[in-house]
């Protein structure tokens, strides 16, 4: 069994993944404590951390009716994210691994996201291109094997979950905005407002000049009027993305000729990417957002460091 | 009772091996190698981990990522390891050193961490009520050497022995051990963005 520990951004996350069956996949969400900062402040996710670590891996034990005894390796977040909260997970992880000569996994937490894909019930086999959208990443990925993955693709700006969030917050919906905005979208007129999205060159992403374009429809209305056109403004610019998601993936699988696409991150959560890319492989929703089921499935492919090579192991904040 | 105790709060980290006041072992660490430096340790004294009867943790104040990288590698090892901890803040150790001394954190920002009798206070560095004839100890200390010393206090020379607070002094101090989790930080500060929505 694997014991992974994933502490990037704001979620406390520890699972335990048998084979390619997930035993435990506890996360202790700390959106709603960032909800009054209007995003994530990672002084206080990293407090955070600190005290929801021991509880969380305890919960993840007892759900798998697994003890410390049945782990072989521990497979850890190492970066790119919050530094700050990355090295509590990394400093618990290397911890629990050397208290017990196991092999500690550093995992790249792209690798993990796209690694949710290889656990069961039905596991995805590579070659594949893999859209990976969520608040902190926007990117495409060559993925030929389960070791890894090349990124053929990356956002200049804003992350296509950020561009989801401050729409959100501009419409008035709260942070995080990703699902109010989807629902708000559902009693919308996707037509109503064309809201363009910048044409870069290769298979990059831009969202920016979308989120400028909702401000100013937002600020040219009267006051009163936000209410009523609220629908439609959602709809439309929700449109904007997930054609700018869809238009850029299916170029990218094209001129790969990748044979499938996958589609991972809290983004996939989006009913209306989801419908726009129905023949798309998609993670569960659980395996979606942060979490440490996709990072114990990447300590599966990546390489394993033996004891004690790891004792003085650090994180890194961005991809090297 | 072999105690294995750490203080990662500062730059200045430290790491001991401890077995009924007898010091096995002592070094000079970084929060990133604070079990590197453990294993040589207990390898050293021909000991394994599962020995390890408790854990000493310094629970700061001091850089905020050193300090929960501290604290979280002591919740971990009592959890793996079934030992109980104890935690003792990083001035007091730091004070233990020199008995009679005055231990200085630098707190960064023009603030300083020390103690108010046995309290952790933080306050800015220009607040700092020097004695004539004390001594002060620890990197706030060696900070700010000219204005205590222009005040009369006295501060040992930069690099000092006494400027670290010694893992040794953790265990010393170390009385009761008990839950991890009642290890608990000791931050002095809100986060930045608290204080601003208070403001
Ligand atoms: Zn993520």
């Amino acid at each position: 069994m694997i014991l992974g520990i994933e502490t990037s951004c704001d979620e406390t996350a520890v699972a335990l993944v048998e084979g390619g069956r997930v035993r435990s996949n506890v996360v202790a969400s700390q959106a709603e404590l960032h909800a009054r900062y209007g995003g994530v402040v990672p002084e206080v996710a990293s407090r955070r951390h600190l005290e929801l670590v021991a509880p969380v891996l305890a919960e993840a034990l007892e759900q798998a009716d697994a003890s410390l005894d049945d782990v072989e390796a521990v497979a850890v977040t190492r970066g790119p994210g919050l530094v700050g909260a990355l090295l509590v997970g990394l400093s618990a992880a290397k911890a629990l691994a050397w208290s017990r000569r196991l092999p500690l996994v550093p995992v790249d937490h792209l690798h993990g996201h796209v690694a949710a894909l290889y656990l069961e019930p039905e596991p995805l086999d590579p070659p594949f291109l893999c859209l990976l959208a969520s608040g902190g990443h926007t990117l495409l990925l060559d993925v030929q094997d389960r070791a890894g993955h090349r990124v053929v693709g990356t956002t200049l700006d804003d992350a296509a979950g950020e561009a989801f969030d401050k729409g959100a917050r501009l419409l008035g919906l709260g942070y995080p905005g990703g699902a109010a905005l989807d629902r708000a979208a559902r009693d919308g007129d996707p037509t109503a407002y064309r809201f363009p999205v910048a044409r870069v060159p290769g298979l990059d992403f831009s969202f920016s000049g979308l989120k400028t374009a909702l401000l100013y429809a937002v600020r040219e209305l009267p006051a009163d009027e936000l209410e009523g056109r609220r629908a439609d403004l959602a709809a439309s610019y929700q449109r904007a993305i997930v054609r700018a998601l869809v238009e850029r993936t299916e170029a990218a699988a094209e001129s790969l000729g990748a044979p499938r696409i996958a589609v991972v991150g809290g983004v996939a959560a989006n009913s209306e990417l989801r419908e726009a890319l129905a023949h798309a492989t998609l993670a569960p929703l659980p395996l979606c957002t942060d979490n440490a089921a996709m990072i114990a499935s990447a300590g599966r492919f990546a390489p394993r460091l033996p004891f004690p090579e790891y004792l003085a192991l650090d994180a890194y904040a961005t991809a090297a | 009772m072999l105690v294995l105790a750490f203080d990662t709060a500062t730059e200045a980290a430290s790491v001991a091996l401890v077995r009924d006041g007898d010091v096995l072992g002592e070094r000079a660490s970084r929060a990133v190698r604070v079990l590197a430096d453990a294993e040589e340790l207990l390898r050293e004294a021909g000991l394994e981990r599962s020995a390890v009867e408790g854990i000493v943790v310094g629970t700061g104040p001091g850089s905020y990522t050193g300090l929960r990288m501290g604290l979280v590698t002591a919740r971990a090892l009592s959890l793996s390891l079934g030992v109980p901890v104890a935690g003792i803040p990083t001035l007091a150790a730091l004070a233990a050193g020199l008995p009679g001394a005055v231990p200085v954190l630098d707190g960064r920002r023009r603030e300083v961490f020390t103690l108010a009798g046995p309290t952790p206070v933080c306050l800015p560095a220009a607040d700092l009520r020097v004695e004539p004839g004390r001594t002060y100890v620890g990197d706030g200390a060696v900070r700010y050497r000219e204005p205590i010393e222009a005040a009369g206090g006295v501060v040992p020379p930069d690099g000092a022995s006494e400027h670290v607070p010694w893992a040794r002094h953790h265990a010393a101090l170390a009385r009761e051990f008990g839950p991890a989790e009642a290890a608990e930080p000791i931050y002095l500060r809100a986060p930045d963005a608290e204080r601003a929505l208070s403001r």
